[in-house]
């Protein structure tokens, strides 16, 4: 093509600048043509594959497949599996969304008056989150092992009872608690500290002026001006958390007894461990619809939060 | 409060972070007794290199590190190629069904990748494609993030560079590789360091198509061999930990701005 789209424009005649037109519209759906025969494949043809196979009765490798209407949602309506791992999602959803905001808020108004070194511990408290947490899931099982993990030794050494704090279905979930905040708060931290840099320090000084205590200063100007962050940080640590998975899989692979199976890993053992196609498709529907859900849930407080 | 309080809390949180890399670290420089003795000793009596060679006879970790270099490369170059021409059609060339097809580009952002595992995972092995690396590639080639990151950048250049090139009888293509690659590379830098880390860290979906060690990623790669060997030899394991994270913490290092930059700001959408 050596003719230019300008040249073409400041033609005369409707039918030349019909074909400019055309010659215009190709290149745009031949730009977009790639991207979309991917999302047609991998995002909106699986979602609706989803829903045939989720009606079917069929395990992967068999030969048979019948039509059960909805007999894998009434399946799942009735497994206690599906109801545990919903409430486990739920239990960690609001542990770790909610130790990590509250956390990465404090850690975020303490670096803002650290001076010099802030870039050096905004470093070290983001490290988690930039490193593979499989890998970091396996270390944090050898700090939690009943027999040789350093935490248990700590405790011996202050004279407390060791603990099996990933065989013990009442602890396994804190504990899984505490690895999902310590790789998230600095996440959180990051943005809150984002939030903060635009609120002006001229209302601060204006507040220190008239004798405001640093407490009232955080309650009157800091928490009510950072709310839009805060909404936003409460939005995405919830899609996290309901989509957590590897440290979860390589500390307690949903153990012990299911005591800390969430969603994603009900998902990955009914459909590639037991192979039951079919009801792993119902698991991802009711998945989806949750999900979908958080993100409307979002879009309503949007309107909601006080913004300046 | 006072600085001093504050110091001292800010650096009892730092070290409450740094623990479990100390401790991995300081783990997989002991002697398989030592890592055995009772108590708690972060720093190794003898420091050992032993379980470093261990490690790498047990499991192919150079393998599993070659693996992911090889796929979050393959995802990033062919997201690249696609996602860079339909940002800028969204962007700049005006095509009927423009606005409705980025409404697509939407609705694709938000399918999270579990909900289409059962499905993906049956196209791929009908296609015999699972336990390739192009299980590992293809499902993340189209990426919506990706498109609507780089349309915003699209739509920032001011509309004379575009006019200036058309005068000079550039076509599209050129136009875009010469005139506006060089301008949204800050944009094309974000989107990259996103990619690589999300794909080098994925966890789920190498569990799910592969089923040779050898073509696992770092993270699958280092689950199977705590769970192969663990009880037995943390010392090797916490020595593989080490090799599995080193890649992303240079690089973390090494451009800290960017990656929080990349992961926390630019992908507060994705």
């Amino acid at each position: 093509m050596s003719s230019s789209l300008a040249g073409q424009a400041a033609l005369p005649g409707a039918r030349l600048r019909r074909q400019a037109n055309l010659t215009r519209y190709l290149v745009g759906y031949l730009f977009i043509l790639p991207a979309f025969i991917f999302f047609v494949v991998f995002k909106f043809g699986a979602v609706a594959y989803l829903i045939p196979l989720s009606l079917a009765d069929w395990r992967l490798g068999s030969t048979t497949r019948a039509f059960v209407g909805v007999g894998n949602y009434r399946k799942l309506i009735v497994s206690p599996e599906f109801w545990n791992a919903l409430s486990n999602t739920g239990i960690y959803t609001v542990a770790v969304g909610g130790l990590s905001i509250a956390l990465g808020l404090v850690l975020a108004l303490a670096l803002r008056r650290a001076g010099r070194l802030q870039g050096l511990y905004q470093a070290v408290f983001f490290l988690p989150v930039a490193a593979t947490m499989s890998a970091m899931a396996v270390v944090w099982r050898f700090i939690f092992d009943t027999n040789i993990g350093v935490l248990n030794a700590l405790m011996r050494a202050a004279g407390m009872e060791p603990l099996s704090w990933l065989q013990d279905n009442r602890l396994a979930m804190a504990a899984v608690v505490l690895v999902g905040v310590w790789s998230n708060m600095g996440y959180t931290m990051v943005l809150f500290l984002a939030g903060l840099t635009t609120i002006s320090r001229d209302l601060h000084e204006a507040a220190a002026i008239d004798g405001a205590s640093a407490p009232r200063q955080f309650w009157s100007i800091t928490w009510p001006l950072l709310s839009p962050v805060t909404l936003f940080v409460v939005v995405i640590m919830t899609l996290r958390s309901v989509q957590a998975f590897d440290s979860i899989k390589v500390l307690t692979d949903g153990g012990p007894l299911g005591a800390t199976q969430v969603l994603s890993h009900l998902l990955y053992r009914v459909g590639f461990q037991y192979f039951d196609t079919g009801f792993a498709s119902a698991i991802s529907v009711v998945f989806f619809a949750l999900l979908a859900g958080v993100t409307l849930l979002q879009m309503r407080a949007e309107r909601l939060v006080h913004y300046q | 409060m006072s600085a001093g309080v504050l110091h001292a809390f800010i650096i009892v949180m730092a070290l409450l972070t740094l623990f479990p890399f100390l401790w991995m670290a300081g783990t997989s420089l002991k002697s398989p007794e030592e890592v055995f003795r009772p108590g708690v000793h972060l720093i190794p009596a003898n420091v050992t290199w032993g379980n470093y060679g261990t490690a790498l006879r047990k499991v192919p970790l150079w393998r599993f590190l070659l693996n992911g270099t090889i796929v979050a490369g393959g995802v990033l170059a062919l997201q690249l190629l696609v996602i860079i021409p339909a940002a800028f059609a969204f962007a700049r060339i005006e095509f009927p069904g423009r606005d409705l097809m980025f409404v697509l580009v939407l609705a694709a952002l938000v399918v999270p990748g579990y909900v289409t595992s059962v499905p993906n995972f049956l196209l791929l092995s009908g296609l015999r494609l699972t336990n390739t690396y192009w299980a590992l590639v293809l499902p993340f080639v189209g990426s919506a993030f990706g498109i609507f990151l780089l349309r915003q950048f699209f739509r920032q250049i001011p509309g004379e560079i575009l006019d200036a090139a058309l005068i000079d009888g550039c076509n599209t293509v050129r136009l875009l590789w010469n005139v506006l690659l060089p301008l949204v590379r800050p944009a094309i830098a974000a989107f990259a360091v996103f990619s690589v880390v999300t794909h080098w860290n994925d966890f789920f979906w190498p569990l799910i198509v592969i089923q040779s060690t050898h073509l696992y990623t770092p993270p699958a790669g280092i689950a199977y061999f705590a769970d192969s060997d663990g009880g037995a030899n943390w010392g090797a394991v916490m020595a593989a930990s080490g090799i599995i994270i080193t890649p992303l913490i240079i690089m973390f290092v090494a451009a800290r701005r960017q990656f929080i930059e990349s992961l926390a700001h630019v992908s507060l959408k994705g």
